[in-house]
């Protein structure tokens, strides 16, 4: 009996033993790293909303999905009411990080505790009122009226969270287990999310710097490293792992100022699209894709068709609309000659690297262009006084075309930098405020891009190209959002 | 005396006042509003209404005079605002973070100061030798090279090739370090300089001739007469150095990726958050007076000529 217990045991112990060495194996805990951290936890203060849901800690009704749609997240749908509220029925068995589930009750009143504390959450339709009407079901009123409730819901400014003894629980899939304000936040899976058994602890780092971000990825200290300069790639092509890039929607874009004698004159402004070639642009930041338009292509509302470069036809606009080459190489009318002055901004480096490219394209049609730099590029596009401006912007935060559409090019928008206006345009964006259906949403916002395209108060230039680092233990991990949705559900330990 | 500490007291008062007020107007000439930074930075419609709910909640409505007058209420009560861009209160946020800043920079000052008071020492004592020569370079490079790229190679150095230390997630002692010998690196050689010109008078001077002809050694001599000459020039240079420790660590928080008060004040500044930024304008105005005030009196209880 002895010895045939001990077979069996031996045959027992092996087998677990093979069980084991065959059983995958999953990193325990990862380190990311990254230029921004949240500020602090509470989602009603400064933009920590943002960054709360960007590490996956909190989440809201809804979310911009990958192809750039605005799609239900702890919401199942919203529907208009013919009083133009909205009514939000939540999605079932959805739980806070401590259990509790998301009820109608919670979530009106964080959400209306927000509304009463950040204007940013004020500041798409005004104040949203969220009333619960069951346990599964909400009424918002808004102050100004919208189609758009979802992706205004889907604005950073909305994390849904339930406030325990002054401190926030929230959804996301992992949770907070202890922060250091501007330094790190550890985090652990949320045992209340589906799946929680394959995400890993995560420390959540801030380095401040590109190239010590760079260098603490190369150094193995961490398994993610979150936009890294482009410049620091070829130094971690030796590091084990992998360097991933993907587009972002921080669209690069040049304004022209309308307002001035020169640009006013749509020729001048279509002549200097068609000279800029946005290959070399591409090329000189070592990164990202022409541009097609106003949006990212993962958008479904981006234009389609390639914008052209062809140089002979931008000299042949210069010469219709009257403006000479001189026998120095730069065009004149009269006594006019056309020199602009190029803006840029050094919070964007890849800006000032588009500097010297749109000067030598612009030289080669005639176009003299002085270059400047500023610290205060709002201050400076606000007060216009400059010809042309060197831009990025995220132009579909909230997964919808109509903020940007609206707020930089409508004639007198907070942010109509250019100062451009045309009532086709205004008519088409009046139309866009009030469509309700995504396709009719989707094909005003292409006949919105098109006008611009035609009219050109803006070049849209480069949609850039973020970089990540990922070790192995994050292996096939894929970044998509833009700094949005940094650490999502799907981010599990690699076998 | 009583008299004279007062008079000292007010005088340190009405300057920490000049300072911080003539800094409070000049910080509203910033080129930038802070709510269009703000605005611009996290993708918010900037209708007038989310400005001006903006400006009202960060108080930048009304005179300055006003604002001021607020501010300084606030100050003196340990409210110092609310941070534009975290929605943090500033004093919770100060008291966090200055321990590291702290750490990095007097740990930094401590070892130049050591290093450098040695160094000098070793400089004056073989002029023309290693140390002299040692001294001179790092004097020259405190002077001449980059801290951020300094700050990288030491990263690149012991963090990717040896990879003696985890610069990021490792201990505390393992994430001051870098930051610390960086502080030092760029202090030490001016320190040593100035030590070695003080061992060097006494070198000339003929006390010190005196012990040589009662058969001391060079190096003792120049030890037993010289540690005092040595210290009080130290202290001379030290005192200016000192007083940039608050916030004088900023590339090397940078660098290092440690939560500390330079690198929020930074962040404040590419924010413009005021409130962030007129604190630490505060704190540093008054930290200098003392920093200068207390290096005089040091200096005049070592060295009777100087009362």
């Amino acid at each position: 009996m002895i010895p045939l217990s001990l077979s069996r045991a031996t045959a027992a112990a092996l087998m677990a033993a093979a069980a084991l060495t065959t059983a995958p194996l999953l990193a325990a805990e990862v380190t990311i790293g990254q230029t921004f951290l949240a500020s602090g936890l509470d989602p009603a203060e400064g933009s920590n909303g943002w960054a709360l849901v960007s590490h996956g800690i909190a989440e809201q009704l809804f979310r911009v999905s990958r192809d750039g749609e605005v799609v239900p997240n702890l919401a199942a749908s919203a529907a208009m009411n013919q009083d133009g509220s909205w009514t939000v029925e939540l999605a079932p068995d959805r739980f806070f990080s401590d259990g509790a589930p998301v009820s109608a009750d919670a979530v009106a009143d964080a959400l209306n505790r927000t509304g009463a504390a950040n204007p940013s959450a004020r500041a798409t339709a005004g104040r949203l009122t969220f009333t619960a009407l069951d346990a599964d079901t909400l009424t918002v009123a808004t102050e100004q009226p919208t189609t758009i409730l979802p992706s205004i819901l889907a604005e950073w400014a909305f994390p849904v969270y339930r406030m325990v003894e002054g401190t926030p629980v929230f959804t996301g899939p992992f949770t907070v287990e202890r922060f250091d304000p501007g330094g790190s936040i550890e985090m652990t899976p949320n045992v209340h999310y589906a799946d929680a058994e394959a995400r890993p602890d995560i420390t959540l780092r801030r380095i401040a710097d590109g190239q010590s971000l760079a260098l603490a990825f190369a150094s193995g200290e961490l398994d993610m490293a979150f936009n890294l300069p482009v410049e620091t790639l070829p130094m971690l092509e030796a590091v084990d792992g992998d360097t991933v890039s993907f587009p972002v929607a921080y669209q690069y874009m040049m304004w022209m100022n309308t307002r001035t004698p020169a640009l006013s004159d749509p020729r001048v402004r279509r002549a200097i699209d068609l000279a800029v070639n946005r290959d070399d642009l591409v090329t000189a930041a070592q990164a990202g894709m022409p541009a097609t338009g106003a949006f990212a292509e993962s958008y479904p509302f981006a234009a389609e068709d390639p914008l052209v470069h062809d140089p002979d036809a931008a000299a042949a606009l210069l010469d219709e609309a009257g403006w000479a080459m001189g026998a120095d190489g730069v065009r004149t009318r009269g006594d006019e000659r056309l020199n602009l002055v190029l803006y840029a901004y050094p919070q964007r480096p890849d800006l000032i690297t588009f500097q010297p490219v749109v000067r030598a394209a612009l030289a080669e049609i005639g176009v003299a262009v002085t270059t400047q730099v500023t610290e205060s590029p709002s201050n400076v596009a606000a007060s216009g006084d400059f010809d042309l401006f060197l831009w990025a912007q995220h132009t579909a935060p909230a997964g919808d075309p109509g903020l940007f559409l609206s707020l930089f090019f409508e004639t007198g928008a907070a942010r109509n930098y250019s100062g451009w206006s045309n009532v086709a345009y205004d008519a088409l964006i009046a139309d866009l405020r009030a469509a309700v259906h995504p396709e009719a949403r989707i094909d005003l916002a292409r006949q919105a891009q098109a006008i611009i395209a035609k009219e050109a108060p803006v070049l849209f230039l480069v949609t850039p190209e973020w970089h990540v680092g990922l070790s192995p233990a994050l292996a096939g991990y894929e970044p998509w959002g833009s700094d949005y949705y940094v650490i999502r559900p799907d981010l599990v330990a690699a076998q | 005396m009583a008299t004279a500490a007062a008079h000292l007291l007010g005088r340190l008062a009405l300057s920490w006042l000049a300072v911080v007020a003539v800094a409070f107007v000049l910080l509203r000439f910033m080129p930038g509003d802070p709510v269009d930074v703000f605005l611009a930075h996290v993708n918010v419609r900037s209708g007038p209404e989310t400005v001006a709910a903006y400006r009202a909640q960060w108080d930048l409505d009304g005179s300055l005079a006003a604002q001021f007058g607020r501010w300084l209420v606030g100050f003196a009560t340990f409210d110092w605002g609310v941070s534009f861009e975290t929605g943090r209160p500033v004093a919770a946020d100060f008291v966090a973070r200055l321990p590291y800043s702290a750490a990095i920079g007097f740990g930094g000052m401590a070892l130049a100061v050591a290093g450098g008071f040695g160094l000098g020492f070793l400089a004056a004592h073989r002029p023309g030798g290693v140390a002299d020569v040692l001294s001179r370079g790092l004097a020259v490079a405190g002077q001449a090279l980059p801290a951020f790229a300094v700050g990288v190679v030491l990263l690149w150095v012991f963090g990717v090739r040896l990879r003696w230390i985890d610069a990021f997630g490792g201990s505390l002692v393992e994430r001051l370090l870098l930051p610390t010998l960086l502080v030092a690196f760029f202090s030490m050689g001016s320190m040593a300089r100035l030590a070695r010109a003080g061992f060097g008078d006494v070198k000339r001077s003929p006390y010190y001739r005196t012990a040589l002809a009662k058969g001391r050694s060079d190096a003792g001599a120049l030890w037993r007469h010289g540690w005092a000459a040595g210290f009080l020039t130290l202290i001379a240079g030290l005192a200016p150095e000192l007083a940039w420790v608050v916030g004088g660590t900023a590339i090397a928080e940078i660098v290092f990726g440690v939560p500390g008060l330079s690198e929020r004040v930074v962040q404040a500044v590419n924010h413009r958050d005021y409130v962030v930024i007129q604190a630490y304008v505060a704190l540093v105005a008054l930290w200098v007076a003392l920093v200068l005030q207390g290096a005089r009196l040091v200096r005049r209880s070592l060295d009777p000529r100087l009362s």
